[in-house]
């Protein structure tokens, strides 16, 4: 009956872990280049429109070169290929497209295609509906299509004034207050508006530019209509004949004027789509101008500066020759990629560039997850045969290569960031994750029972698809600047660090008492008093370094706010939030010593504390303002739920076992 | 201006606040005084009752115990904030000796923050350490225990003693005061016979719990009239005269109760005012609201007095002057990266000048003065700004 009852566990547990390992190695796949497999058979599509508009894959050469090209976004400079990987998330939810030609694009092939091949990109599966109640919201049909699909613009078009009026009457009402619809229709309508601006990014570059006015055109050469890049390169000169003209007494100078007002406005109209797209470094050092430049941004200050670098120029006849199509695309990257690289050099905000697009490229993170998942099934064997070395070496090899990996992440993450570990809710997971593997190795080379190991696998596992899953739900660059109040490297390294440790240890103890639990619960190995024993000691050995780290953190805290705010305690959530785990741990420890709680109570305990932290750690953000996105918090809600029940539903389940062995025992004596 | 912070008449409420500090603390001394007499004998009941309650007092149980409650208030108290604010909040779950937690329709009796960190001091000293073995081995226990205690002391100090509240001011400004972010006064300022005025404060405590059916009276030897303060709302806004049954026009004008808002600091206080001649009796009656721009002004024995519904006001020991206030983004975005003001200290005639930003308070006598909020949001590049600075006195900071 119990080797029936074990069987089956553990082929549900391993099950699990086949599950999240393939999610893994999908993962791992997906972060790496599928630019080698791309577009290569992709059949060509006629361009209906009459705009010169190339149509052909993206060479292999050329997305390399745009995925390194520099841009400025969200305050800091970042590589193309990241921000076209966050985009594509946001839009699509995945970081790859799945093309109607049934090759796969990878994000910066995308991102090229709405840039250059506008037309073709607008046929893409591109927006991610999770309802198609949204789609007949806005009065399409869903037939042919599943409920949670994936819609190209062109089918979305003959919706989209719909979309926008009730994303505009939807927009009024509090995210907390709206409807599943609602947000979606909102959402949806932010999707497509994103879409259209970048669609029209680069229209300044296969955009001629009207010349009229004598004057004017003389400036070209007699030109009757110039590129951008030419008026860019001619801008010097525009200057100052706008100048003569404002002060000349002729009255031909009126036309001029007009003319060269034309010029201006007609520049204005093609490049104010690309408002947002900053990838222009300015030629002075960082400390006179921070921000980038966009065409037009660099067009009206070198008009108004009377000068121009003729970096820019070259940049922008680069972007010209690849949106204009021909052979030449490929030396169009080239030029605009080696004019930003160089501006960007001098300013010295290239450095971590090729961090970054390391980063990306090896996805440490995505093969830490891999391991983890191959660590599980060593360890999931390794209940199946305890006694095997092989699995038990294979199982702890494998660990540590993943946790390895994701240490290497981190620390990736730290140089490119040049900030501690942790400054953000997803490197807190990833830092929990990577503290808890390793506090379990170093447990597992203590006392070689071979429990700590499997919770290292289990603990790296989940944690990675917790942040996987958290990525995805928050579609956000995971290495955001931070805000004024963060931007102190002191007390990010000390408090943030040290809470976070707690969290580790806190999650790791809860694992390791869930284990002892389920064995308990499950009956398994009944006759094996020490292998209970040990575990036990594991989880109040785990959970003194945990308590020590959360109280250090928490004093940390309240030193810093001290410091900063003139209090020290304000009983807000967040800092409430660490409270309560120093609370729950400190009266944990206080109870095994006035006896009330042994082996069995303080797992339960210890599984219980699970939950104070997840709701220290995510449920306290849920609370109140700050997250409102409503997919993002749903989802987190519902798995933030999820554990709370399983933890408090074991805690209930083993409290049962137990009081049923005291009575049995009572009655006994 | 001469200036008097006094209260005009005595009342109890905060009589029995300090009457309540002093018998904590004789708490506390008493236990700790019972923990150095050794108990042994058993047959003296009062030793014995000693003794027993020294057992209970000293307990890891109790520790547990308390901290499970002050745990469990902790958790309601965070939920609670979702709906009253963390001021609301911070009252009713951790300044508090007692409340009663509703769980659906059943009334659960709770002992309030307070109570359960004062007993959790008590149990501190007797047992963690008075009576613990001292040794190399409990060294770390020890000074951990010390710790936490020092820690319940500072935050018992900062809770009673502490005054918080900021100040806002456009560039240029300066102020020699700081106000409340919640509690109000009622300030009557007095023409002086020799031309100069004296401003008498009337501190929340005497007026809070004032209604239209129990009005509180308030009197001094300098007013030649008794000030008769009733229907006191926590948020009102003026409204025509009938759209608020119950509450008296003046001028065809009523406050009108709002609900109060979840930041406290965002109530705007109103009450309703009568000035009585002691003689004749007379009434001369008034509305006072906090956002009212101007005091209210009334004739008596031929001169003016005027009479304002505000913030609670703390002198600061200098004054304070913005220059300038600086907002800077992250490059291309509108996220901020830092927030300074550079401000002038004049203090005994001398001034210097320095920068208060984010992270980098500026501390001066005793006070803490950080740079907490800025305006408007809305304004055009050109536009004067102005800055909020978060004015903390914690006397357990000095």
């Amino acid at each position: 009956m119990i080797a029936r009852w074990r069987t089956a566990l553990i082929a549900c547990v391993a099950c699990f872990g086949l599950g999240l390992a393939a999610h893994g190695a999908q993962e791992a796949a997906e972060a790496r280049p599928a630019s080698t497999a791309t577009v290569t058979n992709a059949p060509a599509t006629t361009a209906t429109n009459a705009t010169p508009e190339r149509n052909e894959p993206w060479s292999e050469h050329a997305l390399e070169l745009a995925g390194r090209l520099p841009l400025q976004d969200g305050g800091r400079v970042k590589p193309l290929s990241t921000y076209a990987s966050f985009t594509l998330l946001r839009l699509s939810g995945k970081r790859s497209l799945a093309s109607t030609s049934g090759v796969t694009l990878d994000a910066t092939a995308w991102l090229l295609d709405v840039f250059f091949q506008p037309r073709r990109a607008e046929r893409e599966p591109l927006f991610l509906v999770q309802d198609s109640d949204a789609i007949e919201a806005i009065g399409l049909s869903i037939e042919g299509k599943k409920k949670r699909d994936r819609w190209s613009h062109a089918e979305l078009a003959p919706g989209v004034p719909k979309l926008i009026a009730l994303a505009h009457q939807y927009d009024a009402i509090e995210p907390k207050l709206r409807t599943s619809l609602q947000q979606q229709v909102v959402t949806l309508a932010e999707n497509v508006f994103a879409f259209e601006s970048l669609r029209g990014a680069f229209d300044w570059a296969r955009a001629d530019l009207p010349v009229a006015g004598e004057r004017v055109r003389a400036v070209f050469g007699g030109a009757a209509s110039v590129s951008f890049s030419n008026a860019l390169a001619r801008a010097p000169e525009l200057a100052r004949l706008h100048t003569e003209l404002t002060s000349s007494a002729d009255p031909a100078a009126g036309a001029d004027l007009e003319a060269l007002y034309a010029l201006e406005r007609a520049a204005d109209a093609t490049a104010r789509a690309s408002q947002g797209l900053r990838y222009l470094p300015p030629a002075v050092a960082a400390s006179a101008r921070e921000e980038w430049f966009t065409p037009w941004s660099l067009l009206s200050d070198a008009f108004g500066a009377g000068a121009v670098d003729p970096r820019h120029v070259r940049a922008l006849e680069g972007w010209e020759r690849v949106a204009r199509g021909g052979g030449d695309a490929e030396a169009g990257f080239v030029t605009a990629e080696a004019a930003s690289a160089e501006l960007a050099h001098a300013r010295g905000e290239d450095e971590k560039l090729a961090l970054e697009l390391a980063y990306y490229r090896w996805s440490p993170i995505g093969w830490s997850h891999a391991l983890f998942g191959l660590a599980f099934l060593a360890a999931a064997l390794l209940w199946i045969r305890p006694t095997s070395s092989a699995l038990h070496r294979a199982a702890f090899v494998l660990v540590a290569a993943a946790t390895t990996a994701l240490v290497a992440a981190i620390a990736l993450r730290c140089a490119i960031r040049g900030r501690p570990p942790v400054s953000t809710l997803y490197e807190t997971v990833l830092f929990v994750t990577a503290t808890g593997a390793l506090v379990a190795l170093a447990l597992e080379l203590m006392n070689r029972r071979r429990i700590a190991v499997s919770a290292a696998a289990v603990l790296g596992l989940v944690g990675l698809f917790v942040a996987t899953g958290y990525e995805t739900l928050d579609k956000q660059d995971t290495m955001p600047s931070l805000v004024a109040v963060l931007d102190t490297n002191f007390w990010l390294a000390t408090h943030v660090t040290a809470i976070t440790i707690g969290y580790a240890a806190g999650m790791l103890a809860a694992l390791l008492a869930s284990l002892y639990l389920l064995a308990r619960v499950l009956r398994v190995r009944r006759n094996d008093p020490v292998f209970f024993r040990e575990l036990a000691r594991m989880v109040y050995g785990v959970t003194c370094f945990g308590a020590i780290f959360a109280i250090v953190g928490t004093i940390l805290g309240g030193i810093w706010a001290n410091e900063s705010w003139g209090r020290f305690w304000g009983w807000d959530p967040k800092e409430n939030g660490a409270l309560l785990i120093v609370i729950w741990q400190v009266a944990m420890l206080h109870a095994r010593l006035a006896g009330w709680l042994r082996e069995y109570g303080l797992c339960i305990a210890a599984a219980f504390g699970g939950t104070v932290i997840a709701f220290s750690w995510w449920g306290v953000n849920l609370l109140g303002v700050g997250l409102h996105s409503y997919g993002f918090t749903s989802g987190i809600q519902a798995a933030l739920w999820s554990y709370y029940v399983a933890q408090w539903a074991l805690c209930l389940a083993a409290g049962a076992v137990l009081w049923r062995a005291r009575a049995l025992a009572r009655a006994a004596r | 201006m001469k200036r008097a912070r006094r209260g005009v008449a005595p009342t109890s409420s905060s009589a029995e606040a300090s009457a309540r500090v002093d018998r904590m603390d004789e708490h506390v001394e008493a236990s700790a005084g019972a923990a150095s007499s050794a108990p042994s004998t058993r047959q003296n009941p009062v030793r014995a009752a000693c003794g027993a309650f020294l057992t209970i007092a000293s307990s890891t149980g109790t520790s547990c115990v308390l901290l499970l409650l002050l745990g469990l208030l902790t958790w309601l108290g965070t939920l609670a904030q979702v709906e009253l604010g963390l001021y609301e909040a911070q009252k009713r779950y951790f300044e508090s000796f007692a409340l009663v937690e509703r769980v659906g329709p059943v009334p659960i009796p709770l002992p309030g923050g307070a109570l359960v960190m004062g007993l959790l001091a008590v149990n501190l000293v007797v047992g963690g350490l008075a009576r613990l073995r001292r040794g190399w081995a409990t060294a770390g226990v020890l000074v951990a225990h010390s710790g936490i205690l020092l820690l319940l002391a500072s935050g018992f100090v900062k809770t009673w003693w502490a005054e918080d509240g900021h100040v806002t001011l456009f560039e240029g400004q300066s102020a020699a005061h700081f106000e409340s972010w919640q509690r109000w006064e009622i300030a009557i300022t007095a023409p002086q016979s020799d031309g100069s005025v004296r401003e008498l404060v009337v501190p929340e405590e005497q007026f809070r719990f004032a209604t239209g059916d129990a009005p509180a009276r308030l009197a001094s030897p300098e007013l030649p009239f008794q000030v008769e303060v009733g229907h006191v709302l926590a948020n009102a806004e003026p409204a025509p005269a009938g759209t608020a049954p119950g509450t008296p026009a003046v001028d065809g004008v009523v406050l009108r109760a709002l609900p109060r808002e979840t930041t406290a600091e965002r109530n705007l206080a109103g009450a309703h005012v009568a000035l009585i001649d002691p003689s004749s009796g007379a009434r001369h009656a008034g509305l006072l609201w906090a956002a009212e721009r101007e005091p209210l002004r009334v004739e008596f024995a031929g001169r003016t007095w005027s009479i304002a519904l505000r913030h609670e006001r703390y002198p600061l020991p200098f004054t304070l002057r913005l220059e300038d206030f600086r907002k800077e983004d992250h490059p291309g975005t509108a996220m901020p990266r830092s927030f300074e003001s550079d401000v002038t200290i004049v203090e005994a005639g001398a001034s210097r000048p320095l920068t208060i930003s984010m992270n980098q308070p500026l501390r001066s006598g005793g006070l803490v003065v950080y740079q907490a909020s800025w305006g408007p949001s809305n304004a055009r590049p050109d536009s004067k700004l102005f800055s909020t600075f978060a004015v903390v006195r914690n006397p357990s900071d000095a």
